[in-house]
């Protein structure tokens, strides 16, 4: 796990008394609002419908014990005993107040975190495959190039005020978990004649305009990386638009400029920037592996946990969803699931916070992951271990079995929390949860992405959901529009608009035809609902959906 | 990329579009690549709805510019908001006055009476200039038959760096009342009261049968125009360019890391366009500096002009003449705060140019002590390998 | 455009964040059920003015409100939100330190 150094500690810190300074300066006046807001956000400062709220970057989803119990104690001292998961890797507190906020950061760099770039027109917070370091499919773990990536844009006197946010992903598997192709730049570490490098994709992006991104470099070497991406940046912030936020991502540069004259300029840039590279980032890079080597694993027999699965079946059915395979014999990546039926989707209580940091540190190497589906992962356990680490779940409602499952969902806050929403989305994500799991039928149904956004902006990623829900006011009544058939994978393909909306009392009938129309035409429980709806097409589900339009039709 | 704004383009546009209608003019200039982006400006006045009902047919998204001097009629403000839900305009910014100059400049609010330019420049025209820092160009609803001061406007008229589109230039008072009639839009409820155009409360009053439709601005003063329109350039508050007033300027404040200091630099400086290669330079943030490759050893000195503090071009430029191989003086101009010192210095300024205002709020305490802080990360970065 | 709307003023507290709205003894209240109903668009306008430059609050704007047995009722969706606090959480307790 990477541990700050002096110099990551003495930044923080000098980062924290600076803004403990704007904040004084704030109430004394010599700072407006309007000037203060752009610092505030800086360091993750939002103002909220009904407060602030404190959002805290989690590097590349990876957290040690420590960490989690630092942000318990964060909730508990400054908060309200519980804080919210992101779809971006990042944890909010949702009802700080102002003055606290400063002691709130010192909390964070005790522990070598920090609330720097989670909002504002800069680069974010870096995000990675969850499963990164375990997965077996992997070819090298992005970790340390996302925290080479960190140190980079953190602070980039050129890039603090861009035209608008600026978001990086980075995956070291050919199997994408990190939604890479809906980032503003989307890395995708690659193998060519046993040289290591990166696909680089810009221009993906969800939101009011959503696009996949589009590959500005095949193979990039990855020794080229921080000159190639301040060369994106440096390109983007001359060239972004600046007359209307809605406009200013850099997918709408490449949609107007094409990404072949985009490509002639970064590369231009690049071949700039490349000589003031001297070295020194490899050098960082070969000390920031070191704190990312793999684990020394245990060999030990793992028969109890095949009798355990013999013998309990609620044991049996949480293996069978919540495991992925890990790349060391013997062990397994656990996904713990925040979203029990009925639970607020990525919320977690401080005593929730306190008991998966003890567990992390008994059962997992002491590591913790934080996915951007808003679950928390425990990516190393040794199978023998599993019964005890699910029976201790269980005891603090953390032991539900429906990862991967239409249960599963991912909200954003919605207008429950959120300044910008049109809809709330959380009190949907609990009905949708509470009544597929009084149907008994999740398991049945199988994998299914379903994914709700509270306003165009699209925090909740519905565009790739299988099914995505989108909250919209419509006439100064919630309404949610269902989308059919997005993907967030490897070949990720945005979900198409089924129809009108739905009023928040006709969606859950409405989902349940979708899926009762699933469930018949499919070819058998190994046909996904994905798998079915790109072999039927939308007809049938629009279908079910639409019943009065499809019976006039006739 | 910005474009020229020069004469010749404003001829061609012009002779271009000599024979089009109203909404033709503006559907082009939506979209002409010559024009580039583009914000409607609009008073929500007497005639206004008929502009931005043409402009909410062809894209209601395009920005519209709402300058609201606080000194606006309550009337104004009612329609204004009936209007825009009306049409579904979508991007409607309101422009205000900072209340930080209000404090300074018109704390009572009475500016109106004893210097009505000043408080047009206050309220009105600074806003909206500062508003339009992003635009290359903006479209009003300015008309020949409103004033006489109108009568030789054109489509396309240039307006310092940018370009001004006036769809209605051509247009006959009853054509808009034809307009509004026809596509039944809500009138102004002053209209009814005789004002026949209508700006702030205290300066503007109803009209008599055969005055122009503006006279009922600055009522019994020589102002006709509230300096937000320029001919060939220069604002105009009057009639007749009247005497420049010697004018008594505050000087600007230059900070760099040794303190505060007034601005000595003699001479000013001459924009991109006109430069000759020589002597100081005005670079707005919008450049390409790659258009100065070559031409580095003349300036001596560059100011780069922050339009706002959050538009953050201006240190890429900087990065890039500095990497370019530019080795002269380079000044950050601009409403930049105290806060951005170290990114202004580390992005390759040597100095940053503020209001008095700006020195006044934000004093030199404030700006060293943001360069109290670590190393940055760049530079560890960007290091050689023996260094480390 | 007969349709009288009523409006109240209100905003976010700078050091708290908490929802907030004009009184009628122009003090910031908590609940909205206390604040001032405005019954001309051209007044409320006035009063916003006077308290845009307010340094004890930010975000200040107008919304729309209808007169009800308790006090102003919000009529958006939203509003009512605002007013009430998020659906999901409103059973939990704040934690109160000493």
């Amino acid at each position: 796990m990477y541990e700050y150094d002096a110099f990551d500690d003495a930044f923080v810190r000098a980062r924290v008394a600076q803004f403990r300074n704007q904040v004084e300066r704030r109430l004394s006046g010599a700072l407006t609002e309007e000037e203060f807001r752009p610092l505030r956000l800086m360091n993750g400062l939002y103002l909220q419908l009904h407060a602030y709220m404190l959002r805290v970057a989690i590097p590349y989803g990876t957290l040690t014990g420590r960490q989690m119990r630092q942000l318990a104690h964060i909730a508990d001292q400054w908060d309200r005993g519980y804080g919210h998961f992101t779809t971006r890797q990042n944890i909010q507190f949702n009802w700080p107040k102002l003055k606290d906020v400063p002691d709130m950061l010192e909390a964070l760099a005790d522990v070598g975190m920090h609330a720097i770039q989670t909002s504002g027109n800069c680069v974010r917070n870096v995000t990675a495959d969850h499963f990164a370091g375990a997965a077996a499919d992997e070819i090298e773990d992005p970790r340390p190039w996302a925290e080479l990536l960190r140190q980079w844009s953190t602070d980039h006197p050129e890039f603090q005020f861009l035209p608008r946010k600026f978001k990086i992903a980075i995956t070291g598997s050919p199997r994408d978990r990190a939604v890479t192709r809906a980032h503003d730049i989307g890395l995708r570490m690659l193998n060519e004649d046993g040289a290591a490098g990166f696909e680089v994709s810009i221009g993906g992006g969800l939101g009011r305009t959503p696009m996949v991104g589009k590959v500005l470099r095949p193979f990039l070497p990855v020794a080229d990386l921080l000159p190639y991406v301040e060369a994106i940046l440096s390109t983007y912030n001359l060239l972004g638009r600046r007359d209307n936020k809605y406009k200013a991502r850099i997918k709408i540069a490449v949609h107007e400029h094409g990404i072949e004259e985009i490509r002639r300029l970064v590369e231009a840039r690049f071949s700039e920037l490349r000589p003031l590279f001297g070295g020194g980032d490899q050098v960082r890079l070969a000390e920031i592996r070191t704190h990312f080597a793999p684990p020394v694993f245990e060999s030990r027999s793992d028969d109890g946990f095949e009798a355990a699965r013999r013998s309990d079946p609620v044991f049996r059915a949480w293996t069978d969803t919540n495991l992925s395979p890990h790349r060391q014999p013997g062990h397994a990546i656990v996904t713990v699931s925040l979203k029990a039926h009925g639970a607020v989707p990525g919320d977690v209580t401080s005593a929730q916070m306190r008991l998966l940091a003890g567990l992390a540190e008994r059962y997992s190497h002491d590591d913790l992951r934080i996915s951007h589906e808003q679950n928390v992962i425990l990516p190393h356990v040794h199978k023998a271990d599993l019964p005890a680490l699910h029976a201790a779940l269980l005891g603090a409602g953390l032991g539900t079995a429906n990862v991967g499952l239409i249960s599963d969902i991912i909200a954003c806050p919605g207008m429950d929390y959120c300044a910008l929403a049109t809809a709330r989305s959380i009190p949907v994500a609990q009905a949708i949860a509470q009544r597929f799991d009084a149907l008994k039928l999740e398991h049945e149904i199988g994998p299914l992405k379903l994914k709700i956004s509270g306003c165009i902006n699209a925090c909740g990623h519905h565009h790739v959901g299988h099914i995505g829900i989108l909250g919209l006011d419509r006439a100064g009544v919630e309404n949610y529009q269902i989308t059919l058939g997005g993907d967030g994978t490897e070949r990720t393909v945005l979900g198409e608009r089924a129809g009108p909306g739905f009023s928040a009392e006709e969606l859950l009938p409405a989902l349940e035809r979708l899926i009762a129309a699933y469930l018949e035409h499919r070819e058998g429980p190994e046909e996904t609902f994905l798998m079915a709806f790109r072999r039927l097409g939308a007809a049938p589900f629009k279908a079910a959906l639409y019943p009065r339009e499809a019976r006039n039709a006739a | 990329m910005r474009h020229d704004p020069g004469g010749a383009r404003i001829a061609e546009l012009n002779a271009r579009y000599r024979h089009h209608a109203g909404i033709r003019v503006l559907e082009h200039a939506l979209t002409d690549p010559l024009v580039g982006r583009i914000a409607l400006v609009s008073s929500f006045g007497a005639e206004s709805v008929v502009l931005l009902h043409m402009l909410s047919v062809i894209d209601r998204s395009v920005p519209v510019l709402f300058v609201d001097t606080q000194m606006l009629f309550p009337e104004t403000l009612a329609y204004q908001s009936e209007v825009a839900a009306a049409l579904g305009l979508m991007d409607l910014r309101t422009i205000r006055a900072r209340p930080e100059a209000l404090a300074a400049r018109d704390s009572e609010g009475l500016l109106h009476r004893q210097d009505p330019d000043a408080c047009c420049a206050l309220r009105k025209a600074e806003p909206l200039e500062r508003a339009l820092a992003g635009f290359d160009g903006w479209i009003t609803g300015r008309k020949r038959f409103q004033a006489q001061t109108r009568a030789g406007i054109e489509f396309f008229e240039s307006d310092g760096p940018r370009i001004k589109v006036n769809p209605l230039a051509h247009w006959a008072a009853q054509d808009v009342q034809d307009y509004m009639i026809n596509n039944r839009l809500p009138k102004h409820p002053l209209v009814a009261r005789g004002y026949l155009s209508i700006g702030c409360a205290p300066c503007t009053s109803p009209v008599t049968a055969g005055e122009d439709a503006r006279a009922g601005r600055w009522r019994g003063r020589e102002k006709q125009e509230c300096g937000i329109h320029f001919i060939n350039g220069k604002p105009v508050r009057g009639p007749v360019p009247q005497q420049e007033e010697a004018e008594e300027k505050k000087v600007n404040v230059i900070v760099t890391e040794a303190g505060f200091a007034p601005d000595n630099h003699a001479g000013g400086f001459v924009p991109l366009e006109e430069w000759r290669g020589q002597g100081a330079l005005d670079l707005p943030a919008d450049c390409d500096p790659a258009s100065l490759l070559g031409r580095l050893d003349g300036p001596g000195v560059i100011r780069i002009v922050f339009g706002s503090f959050t538009d953050g071009r201006g240190f890429t430029v900087a990065r890039r003449l500095r990497m370019m191989g530019y080795a002269g003086q380079l000044r950050a101009s601009g409403p930049l705060i105290a806060d951005q010192f170290p990114m202004a210095l580390r992005s390759g300024f040597n100095e940053v140019e503020i209001s008095p205002a700006q020195a006044e709020r934000q004093p030199w305490a404030q700006w060293r002590a943001s360069l109290d802080r670590p190393a940055a990360y760049q530079e560890r970065l960007r290091a050689s390998c023996e260094a480390q | 455009m007969s349709k009288q709307v009523f409006s109240v003023v209100t905003a976010n507290d700078l050091l708290g964040g908490h929802v907030v709205y004009l009184s009628p003894l122009g003090t910031w209240v908590p609940e909205v059920r206390d604040a001032e109903l405005i019954p001309d668009i051209a007044r409320a306008r006035l009063r916003l003015e006077e308290v845009t430059d307010d340094a004890s609050v930010v975000g200040v704007y107008l919304a729309e409100m209808l007169p009800g047995p308790d006090g102003p009722r919000p009529m958006h969706f939203r509003e009512v939100f605002r007013a009430q606090g998020p659906s999901a959480h409103a059973r939990v307790p704040e934690v109160r330190h000493v």
